[in-house]
């Protein structure tokens, strides 16, 4: 157990309060807060956990904006009401001060209307929806808020913010369903070659990334970054190779080529017959043959040279060949499409077979990175990988394969997003690199349960594998009506049903079937009230100017608010929570989970006031709490807190800390009980901390196996092989899908069905782009280059636009003041570093200025973050052009998983006079 | 004898400005004023392009040239190689910025503050009117090092004692000891990788080093 004393109080009044920061994904951070005459004015480290935490203890550069945050002069510093009752982006909200009683009153009444009227419209919808910022995180500052929505019923959070659509969506779907990879990254510290397409870890990988893969680096590792543009992390990697935009499939493709063209004891045979579905055998109709009793599939045992069921005790499948056997082939809805004496293949003959096609000269002409180069890559991976090799990790011995893959975003979503992370897996499943030391495994969980741990969402499957909560396809259990407006549960089977699967739905459908809905569905509908958090969907979706108005139209709109955004500029309620540094409350740490974020320690954080609040602003716990009271909910919401979703389960370890269900807890209460609850948690019942211990010490942990980053050894415990490489399942599901929605006269996603393979094909990705313009009436030619975006480190996720402080240091990054340009292209328009630029797409154009580089490619643009505030206090004055504003929504850009990607094709020229 | 010194591996750094960002809150410098920063470089044409990240700021020379030029005796450079600026002596001249081959001199001539107008409480607490109209720059956190040495603590290892930037280096690239000292941190990372000083031509000796590879194995010895 860790338990980080205070820091010395330094001198006069003055002391050190620790904290955590979790304003992205890459988080938490732990830090300290110099607090001087009850000022905040210093973020530092927390030192004394830098034995705790993968970055050293060491604090983004996203947290050094919090104390600006907390004494901005624009804060929304009291309760506001919307007086204005037109809306509209040229439309003055008039928005005045009112009371907390008052505020909460007006959406206590509305709420519960609501209630009375119904929780569901007249299409089966929610009254009421709910938009939160990217990737939970903000559930790290919302207090007992979820506690509240849980009571409340249900609620539609498929608005999503962009999220969802824009993020690592075919990733973490697919992820997931491969190897419980939610998201994807290397054994950093033992890795040593990282094939990187598009992966900013640099940028987005946080305090952990960056250090573990800085350590990497003084090791040996060397990493080759593969992306349109030179990224700070190709700046820090090996070799940087300018593919073309969208076709890292077909170079990943051919790198498998080049590796099956190898000798085959250079691939781990061991771990694709006995740890894969590679030996399955495939019948004549694409699904696997089974066994006519059990209806497990079969392979091709060599003792015995007959078929047998997969898990025949003792069996030696054959990996390569074609064989006979009495068996049963079974389709979509349970057909059966042969049953006799049937020919297999093995599911590995069919991807070798599948892949020779795709050769690196082939692959030269897609996605322009020379054959010589991609067959060297391909071989530097096999050199490193050490198949056959071991490593002791904490005292167990498990495989050792030092290669890894990665992926960034619009890489690994989007069409092509399947393809690319299918490859990726079948790149370290061919030298059993998958979830092993030193290779590509899995962070966390969020389609699974339990979100904590990894392996214990590993359950057994059918035919051998993991089971998967895939929403029905099948005649019977297939829902047409969806349950909310972006219809992820009839559209997805991937994204599943659990609380997180509402996000990982395609969000961008809750607006663009606002204006048309798609036959079969229930008309899209208004939510009667929507509430917002930590998230400005009107700059960080696509589309912006068209989402903006579809805002207007919202009934009722509650937002919380830091200060006035383009957001709750169509708000009719602003509500100020008490900021980051003001308020209560405590999270889990450590173990794995997001980007980068594997630990050797677990436990909690406390998040703490570190100064009294400033203005009129409360603690979202009581916020919650007075919500529910005035909702006629409090028993159900106690109840939910007692249960655990405030972190922690009040009864555990022969302790109950139960609130009592009757009566309105104080934050404090409230948190004290889970402070209590935690401690008995990590030290499994032997200490019980209240908040007063946890202010003092801010963490408690407990050692964590690094043995738990890898799922291999769980996977092998439990018998149970990865779905690879031959997707017969999701072959099956999409087949059905199809029938289904046929059935219903759905005809509009036929396209994204194709994407339901067995086998990933290469498709002409970026030819869709083309079609996308001729739909437009556009002529392709006319709009010649690639606008791209990347993650900026100081301002994802963070909602710190309106920080000089972040903008001041970003602007020293390139990219951050403008759109970046290739030198050669912009020497062709006549654009000279500064200028103002004007990027058009067809009926829409913005302005920005340029930023001419070499290093990007000269068919593409890099427009960093997003931008094009006209609200948002200091950032309205920035003037940087953004992607979101060009980018529209599209069916014909969505894929299957209902995920679209940051690409947008424009026309770049000068504008306005020279800088 | 003591010399502090500053070194950046630059096989580690990724400009992410954490350092700019922590200096600027431990020294309460005003907007814009940047005694820590990281240059974004770029260097050769497409496609055969480098991007390097450079950390910068006052090198601590050994031979300052701001120090000859000043007309006051304002900037000093103590026994062990920490250069500093009396506010009290400093008439604001501008003469050390020219002189200063790293553009390490700053000067804002009156009060800035975050949103302009008035300032936020915090910056109001930490407002110091001494040091408007007069050079400033890097102390290396001296106060941060005397105080951390008068209590038996060593610069680069106990963070009380070593400069902010320093300790909030995510990437581990900035290190900070006692080049006297064959022993400290610095001055093994100098023995075991090859480096570079900044416009060592021109004589000044910065105290301010930058790894860029490992060492030959002979040099290593």
């Amino acid at each position: 157990m860790n338990a980080p004393n205070e820091l010395a109080a330094v001198a006069g009044s003055a002391r050190r309060v620790p904290t955590y920061c979790y304003q992205c994904v890459a988080g938490p951070d732990l830090l300290t807060v110099k607090v001087v005459d009850g000022i905040a004015t210093e973020v530092e480290p927390n030192f004394c956990a830098a034995g705790i935490h993968p970055g050293h203890g060491k604090v983004c550069v996203k947290a050094y904006g919090l104390v600006q945050k907390t004494y901005h002069p624009n804060r929304v510093s009291s309760p506001m009401k919307r007086t204005n009752p037109r809306k509209g982006r040229h439309e003055d909200p008039g928005f005045v001060p009112i009371s907390w009683d008052e505020a909460l009153s007006i959406v206590a009444d509305k709420l519960n209307a609501i209630r009375a009227q119904g929780l569901l419209d007249e299409s089966g919808y929610p009254r009421v929806a709910a938009s939160f910022g990217g990737a939970g995180t903000p559930q790290a500052y919302m207090g007992t808020f979820p506690a509240f929505l849980a009571a409340f019923g249900p609620m539609d959070m498929g608005f999503g913010s962009g999220q969802g659509v824009k993020c690592y969506h075919s990733e973490h779907l697919y992820g997931e369903y491969w190897h419980r990879a939610f998201i994807v990254a290397p054994d950093t510290p033992r890795t040593e070659y990282i094939i990187s397409c598009g992966m900013n870890i640099e940028a987005s990988g946080g305090v952990a990334g960056v250090a573990r893969h800085a350590d990497a680096r003084i090791r040996g590792l060397k990493r080759v970054q593969v992306e349109p543009h030179l990224s700070v992390t190709g700046a820090c990697s090996a070799e940087w190779i300018p593919i073309r935009p969208k076709t890292d499939a077909a170079f990943l493709f051919a790198l498998m080529h080049v590796m099956l063209a190898a000798p085959r004891e250079r691939l781990d045979i061991a771990f694709l017959a006995g740890h894969t579905a590679s030996p399955y055998l495939v019948g004549p109709h694409g699904y696997f043959l089974r066994d006519p009793a059990s209806r497990k599939p079969l392979l091709h045992d060599t003792r015995s040279g007959a078929a047998a069921p997969f898990d025949a005790p003792g069996a030696t499948p054959a990996l390569e060949g074609r064989y006979e056997a009495d068996a049963i082939e079974i389709g979509p809805d349970d057909e059966v499409l042969a049953q006799g004496r049937l020919q297999g293949t093995t599911a590995f003959t069919l991807y070798a077979e599948h892949m020779a096609q795709y050769t690196p000269e082939w692959a030269q002409g897609v996605c322009e990175v020379p054959a010589a180069t991609i067959r060297r890559i391909a071989n530097e991976y096999l050199d490193h990988a050490r198949v056959g090799e071991t490593i002791v990790v904490d005292g167990v011995t498990l495989p050792f394969r030092p290669v890894a893959v990665t992926l960034g975003k619009t890489v690994n979503n989007g069409w092509g997003g399947y393809e690319c992370v299918w490859a990726r897996t079948m790149l370290a499943a061919l030298v059993g690199a998958l979830e092993v030391p030193g290779g590509t495994i899995g962070t966390t969980v969020r389609l699974n349960r339990t979100y904590n741990d990894r392996h214990k969402s590993v359950k057994a499957g059918l035919d051998g594998f993991m089971d998967y909560p895939l929403n029905p396809t099948d005649k019977a259990r297939w829902k047409p009506k969806p349950n909310i407006r972006n219809a992820y549960r009839t559209m997805v089977p991937l994204a599943a049903d659990g609380p997180w699967s509402q996000a990982l739905g395609p969000t961008h459908f809750s607006w663009m079937f606002l204006d048309e809905t798609p036959k079969g569905l229930p008309r899209v509908t208004l939510p009667d009230l929507w509430i917002v958090y930590r998230t400005n969907p009107a700059i960080s979706f696509w589309d912006t100017p068209g989402l903006q108005e579809k805002m207007a139209r919202f009934p009722f709109v509650v937002a919380f608010a830091f200060t006035r955004d383009e957001t709750n500029h169509y708000a009719d309620i602003l509500l100020p929570e008490a900021g980051d540094l003001e308020s209560l409350q405590l999270i889990r740490i450590g173990g794995t989970k997001y980007v980068e974020q594997f630990w050797d320690h677990a436990g909690f954080a406390l998040r703490q006031p570190v100064v009294a609040p400033e203005g009129d602003v409360r603690d979202f716990t009581d916020i919650a709490t007075e919500l529910a009271r005035r909702c006629g909910l409090t028993d159900k919401y106690v109840d939910a807190i007692n249960r655990g979703i405030a972190c922690v389960p009040l009864k555990v370890a022969g302790h109950d800390f139960s609130l009592p269900a009757n009566q309105s807890p104080s934050c404090e209460a409230v948190w004290d009980a889970v402070c209590k609850a935690a401690s008995a948690e990590v030290s499994e019942g032997r200490e019980v901390h209240g908040l007063d211990w946890w202010r003092e010490h801010g963490t408690m942990t407990h050692p964590y196996s690094q043995v738990e980053w890898f799922l291999y050894p769980t996977l092998e415990r439990m018998n149970l092989r990865f779905e690879l490489p031959y997707q017969e399942r999701l072959q099956r599901v999409g087949a059905e899908l199809g029938r289904r929605l046929h059935e219903h006269d759905m005809r509009w996603w036929d396209t994204q069905l194709l994407e339901y393979r067995a086998l990933p094909e290469w498709h002409d990705f970026p030819g869709l782009w083309d079609e996308a313009l001729r739909d437009a009436g556009a002529e392709p030619s006319d709009y010649p280059l690639w606008l791209l975006t990347a993650r900026s480190m100081q301002y994802a996720w963070g909602g710190n636009m309106a920080m000089q402080l972040m903008k001041e240091v970003a602007d020293n990054v390139t990219g951050h003041r403008g759109v970046i340009v290739n030198a050669s292209t912009a020497r062709r328009l006549g654009i000279e570093d500064g200028d103002e630029i004007e990027l058009s797409v067809p009926h829409r154009t913005t302005r920005g200025r340029a930023v001419v580089r070499e290093g990007i490619r000269p068919d593409t643009l890099l427009a960093i973050g997003q931008f094009e505030h006209w609200v948002t206090p200091f950032a309205k004055d920035i003037g940087n052009a953004s992607l979101n504003s060009l980018a529209a929504m599209s069916l014909k850009l969505t894929d299957s998983t209902g995920s679209g990607c940051d690409v947008v094709r424009v026309r770049l020229a000068r504008a306005g006079a020279k800088s | 004898m003591t010399r502090w010194a500053m070194v950046a591996d630059l096989r580690r750094c990724v400009g992410c400005q954490t350092c700019t960002a922590a200096c600027r809150h431990a020294n309460a410098t005003p907007p814009g004023v940047q005694w820590r920063r990281v240059l974004d470089v770029e260097v050769g044409e497409f496609p055969d392009v480098k991007r390097v990240f450079l950390p910068v700021g006052c090198q601590h020379c050994d031979e300052p040239p701001c120090l000859d030029v000043c007309p006051t005796t304002a900037t000093r450079k103590r026994d062990d190689g920490i250069v500093t600026v009396d506010y009290d002596l400093c008439l604001g001249c501008g003469y050390c910025a020219v002189a200063c081959p790293y553009q390490a001199r700053h000067r804002t001539p009156r009060a800035v503050f975050a949103y302009g107008g008035a300032p936020a409480k915090h910056e109001a607490k930490r407002h110091d009117p001494a040091r408007i109209a007069v050079a400033t720059k890097c102390t290396f956190c001296v106060e941060r090092i005397d105080s951390g040495t008068a209590q038996g603590l060593t610069p680069g290892v106990d963070p009380e004692a070593t400069p902010a930037c320093v300790n909030s280096c995510l990437s581990g690239a900035l290190a900070f000891g006692d080049l006297d000292d064959p022993g400290s941190n610095v001055s093994q990372l100098l023995r075991e990788n090859r480096h570079f000083r900044m416009h060592a031509e021109l004589g000044t000796g910065p105290g301010f080093y930058y790894l860029w590879d490992k060492a030959l194995p002979e040099a290593a010895q």
